[in-house]
This record gives C-alpha cells, sequence and structure tokens, in this order.
C-alpha cells in the first residue's frame, strides 16, 4: 500500500532520516517507537508529504507522491492523519471541522472532472477520449450527505451532544478523539497517528487509545508513532524501532519486545518497561 | 479677537444659510465613502499581498515527465512566487516609503495625464490612492495575522486532503483577522483622519467645507472645532463598530 524506497530526510545541514526503504501492507498496524530525535516523527510525516523528503520516492496506490506533478491533496484524502497537537480549525465546530474536507473534496472533484472534460473537447477529433459529461452536484444534497456521516462519526466517538462546540472547549482527549472522526470522514484508506496521546492528560489516554483499538480492530491500516509500550504490544502487528534516523529493528512486537537484537533496542527497552 | 459668543452667533448663521448643511453633508460623504472603499479594497490588496508573501516557494524541480512541463511547473512553483515576493516588496516599500499627500499629487498629476485619463472624477482618484496605501500597510497587518495563526492549522487542513488557498481561505485567514481586529480597527481610524487631505486633489470633504465655512468670515476658530468634534464622533462610532464585530468574532472562544 505504502512503499518507501531510499528515504533521506535533512534540515539544513542535519541529516534527519538515513535512507529509509520500507513496504507496508493493507491492514497492517505499524508501530514506531524510538527515543526522541531519532526522526520516528519526520519519518511519518514524509509518508504524506507533510515534509518534503530531501530525495527517495513514496509510493502510495501506485504513484510517487514526492513528484511535485502529482496532486498531493487527492493522495491525503485517503490519507488521514491525527496530530500530537490535534489541529483542530479553532473558528469552526466540531461538526464543521469533520464536514469541511469532505465537501471541499466533492466540490473539488467536480471541478477536477469538468476541467477533463473541457480539456477533452478542445482535442482534435482523433485524440479525443469519450468522457462523459460530469453531473452538476447538488450542494445542498453533497451537505445533507456530509452532515449525516459526521453526525454518524460523532455518534461512534460518543460526542454527538458537542457537535456545535467550538474545539476550545473540549478537553484534550475529545479533541483528540474529534481528530480522529475528522480525518475518518475522508474514508482514509490508512491513518497515520503522530503521538496521539502525548499531550493529553493521563487520564485521557485510555479513551483515544480505546478508538484507535476499535478502529485497528476494523481493520483499518494504522502507522503510529507512540510512547505507549502497551499500546504497540496489544495492537500492534509490526513494530519499527528507530534511532539516528535509521530503522534498526523491523520485526513483531511479540519478537521486539522479548529478544531486541539490538544493544540500543535493548537499552531503550530497559528504560520505558 | 472677537468675544468667543460673538463667533458662536457668526457660525451659527453662516451655517444655517441655505445650501450649507447640503455641503456638510456632502463633505461627510465623501470622507466616509473614500475611507471606506479605501479601507475595503484596502484589505483585498493588503491580504492578497500578504498572502503572496507567506506563500511558500519551493525550489524542487518535478521528478518525471517532459522537460517543458518540469520547467514549466518549476516557473510555477518558485519563479513566480518569487518575482511577486520581490515586486510586493518594492510595492509596500513604496508605499509606506512616501506621504500620502505626495501619492495623490503624483498619481493626480502625473500618473493620470501620462495614462491620458485627465478627466478621472477626484473622489474616484482619492479612493484609489487610499486603497493602494492602505494596502500597504494592511499587507504588514495581515501578514503578522496569519503567522500569529497556529501553523498545525495549516497542516490540520493539508491532511485532510484540502489546498493551500482553500485552508488559508477557510481556516487561517478568518483567525487571522480575529487577531487582528483590533489593529484593522485603527488602520480604518487612521485613513478616517487621513482623507482630510483629498483637498489637495480638489475633493469636497470635511475640511474644505469648513475652511470654506471660515472663509466666508475669516473666523477659523469655531469652524475648525466643529469639525474636531465631528471626526471624533465618527472615530467613536467607528470604535463601538469594532468592539461590536469583536465579540461576535469571539465565540469560538474560551470561556465566552
Amino acid at each position: 500500500m505504502i512503499e518507501v524506497v531510499n528515504l533521506y530526510k535533512s534540515f539544513g545541514k542535519n541529516e534527519v532520516l538515513k535512507d529509509i526503504s520500507i513496504k507496508i501492507e493493507k491492514g497492517e498496524k505499524v508501530v514506531v517507537i524510538g527515543p526522541s530525535g531519532s526522526g520516528k516523527s519526520t519519518f511519518l510525516r514524509c509518508l504524506n508529504c507533510m515534509e518534503d523528503p530531501t530525495s527517495g520516492a513514496i509510493y502510495f496506490s501506485g504513484e510517487d507522491i514526492t513528484d511535485p506533478k502529482v496532486d498531493i491533496n487527492l493522495h491525503r484524502q485517503k490519507m488521514g492523519m491525527v496530530f500530537q497537537h490535534f489541529n483542530l480549525f479553532a473558528n469552526k465546530t466540531v461538526l464543521q471541522n469533520i464536514m469541511m474536507a469532505p465537501i471541499y473534496a466533492v466540490k473539488k472533484n467536480y471541478k477536477r472532472e469538468r476541467k477533463a472534460y473541457l480539456l477533452n473537447l478542445l482535442k482534435s477529433k482523433k485524440k479525443r477520449q469519450t468522457i462523459a459529461k460530469p453531473v452538476r452536484i447538488n450542494k445542498k444534497e453533497a451537505r445533507a450527505r456530509s452532515k449525516a456521516r459526521a453526525l454518524e462519526l460523532l455518534k461512534r466517538i460518543g460526542l454527538e451532544d458537542k457537535a456545535n462546540a467550538y474545539p476550545s472547549s473540549l478537553s484534550g482527549g475529545q479533541k483528540q478523539r474529534v481528530a480522529i472522526a475528522r480525518s475518518l470522514a475522508m474514508d482514509p484508506q490508512v491513518i497515520l497517528f503522530d503521538e496521539p496521546t502525548s499531550a493529553l492528560d493521563p487520564e485521557m489516554v485510555g479513551e483515544v487509545l480505546e478508538l484507535m483499538k476499535e478502529l485497528a480492530l476494523q481493520g483499518m491500516t494504522m502507522v503510529v508513532v507512540t510512547h505507549e509500550m502497551g499500546f504497540a504490544r496489544e495492537v500492534g502487528t509490526r513494530i519499527l524501532f528507530m534511532d539516528e534516523g535509521r530503522i534498526l529493528e523491523d520485526t513483531t512486537p511479540a519478537e521486539f519486545f522479548a529478544n531486541p537484537k539490538t544493544p540500543r533496542a535493548v537499552d531503550f527497552l530497559s528504560k520505558v518497561l | 479677537m472677537q468675544d468667543f459668543d460673538v463667533q458662536v452667533q457668526n457660525f451659527l448663521a453662516q451655517f444655517s444659510k441655505p445650501g450649507t448643511l447640503e455641503e456638510v453633508e456632502r463633505g461627510l460623504q465623501n470622507t466616509m465613502t473614500i475611507a471606506l472603499y479605501g479601507f475595503i479594497f484596502g484589505i483585498v490588496i493588503g491580504t492578497l499581498i500578504a498572502v503572496i508573501r507567506v506563500l511558500p516557494k519551493n525550489n524542487i524541480m518535478p521528478k518525471s515527465g517532459k522537460k517543458i512541463v518540469r520547467v514549466l511547473s518549476y516557473i510555477r512553483s518558485y519563479v513566480i512566487p518569487k518575482l511577486l515576493d520581490s515586486f510586493c516588496t518594492l510595492y509596500v516599500g513604496v508605499f509606506r516609503g512616501t506621504p500620502i499627500v505626495v501619492q495623490l499629487l503624483v498619481f493626480y498629476f502625473v500618473v493620470l495625464p501620462l495614462m491620458g485619463l485627465a478627466k478621472v472624477d477626484s473622489v474616484t482618484v482619492a479612493i484609489i490612492v487610499f486603497a493602494m496605501n492602505s494596502g500597504a500597510y494592511i499587507s504588514e497587518i495581515m501578514r503578522g495575522g496569519i503567522l500569529s495563526v497556529d501553523p498545525g492549522q495549516m497542516e490540520g487542513g493539508r491532511s485532510v486532503g484540502m489546498s493551500y488557498g482553500a485552508t488559508m481561505m477557510k481556516v487561517v485567514i478568518p483567525q487571522a483577522v480575529k487577531n487582528i481586529l483590533p489593529t484593522l480597527g485603527n488602520e480604518f481610524i487612521a485613513l478616517v483622519k487621513e482623507t482630510s487631505v483629498v483637498s489637495f486633489v480638489g475633493v469636497m470633504d470635511i475640511y474644505k467645507v469648513f475652511r470654506g465655512i471660515g472663509a466666508t468670515t475669516y473666523e477659523y476658530m469655531v469652524p475648525y472645532l466643529t469639525m474636531a468634534v465631528i471626526y471624533i464622533v465618527i472615530v467613536m462610532f467607528i470604535t463601538i463598530l469594532v468592539k461590536l464585530m469583536e465579540r461576535s468574532l469571539r465565540k469560538s472562544d474560551r470561556g465566552r
């Protein structure tokens, strides 16, 4: 599903990621762990081009998304992302937060189709393909549909009563659950979690992990950067241990926690467990 | 100096002459038209410049495709933003570096004749100059506002597949405007008062009307005092309006 080939990333002279190549299959729950400054967040942010890699390629549904020619927005619709600091839109209500991207996508896709259709008409008869005229979208209907979907998601995360609240009035755990719902609204094929529980009070970590577990059980492909070793062991199907910009271990959780191979991993585990 | 009472009497007598009230009304209307339209277009110009200046300049070439396509994409994502940025820097430099009176005079007596448009209405000229001038100032205010919004907001929008422009318009700029509203109010107040120089190009504004009233009797004290009071009332009115707007925009804040 996602294939990373010889990925390098540097910030100025500081080389953060060094020659990372990895393949992530559909349905996998990849947990990335490692000491801070090991490049795990940068690695995750490179996966959806939130950071542009210095060199290397990332293939998602068959296309190299690091190529500026590729419409990255189209791919990001299918790659959800959940941040450490939630990044909910502060000027929108919870409901609007969830509805915004789907409505945008519907409009944008119509515009894209119309453009393709019109450009096709300009071509000579020989080269012209048969493209059906895109159907005009009914804005009201699109809105109603994404609203219904948003309410359904809110119900699923147990926050229906907060639909019209602004993010600033929510607790950290609630914000993170809304953020997860926001990325789910696009029906992504994979969700990237960037330390989703690191900014939360200890009491609220549970509710967010619970929701993530539920998603995992439903078969969502997930890439999770976290410090929650319990979650890694319980939910993960694959562990990537990173240090100094390299993946040192790539194995199953059982194997990793029982007998880590590299001294660095042994040292790390002795500190966190 | 004559007794103040007498001066007031003279002024009132002058004021009650037929046509004077209409003149004042017209002056007030011109002043407010220039300030308001100047401000609105200034916001448009300022926002445009601010967005251009915070635009990321990606110095990367596409990896694959025909050479011409790659070069075009490079020009679109790097060369054009860079050029626009330099142009905006120049624009802001020129408009902040010269007094508004100079800009008015140059525009009216140099630029327009050169363009062969000598017969443009002077109110329109004033609106254009004030819009361009306040655009330069507002661009810096707006840029500060955009930079004050948490970069995570942009990331949040981009992560769900919204484009840079859409996230900017729907998420970042509304929050930026909320942050800079008091400063924008300040700018508008400054603009209202700065319009008192438009008589340089022959616009009948409040100042020119009251100068006219004073000139008929050679007594300037009371007319100019009245003019000052009118300006204060306008400014106070704007202050209240800004406060109301701020309150309605703050509804997404904590502890409303």
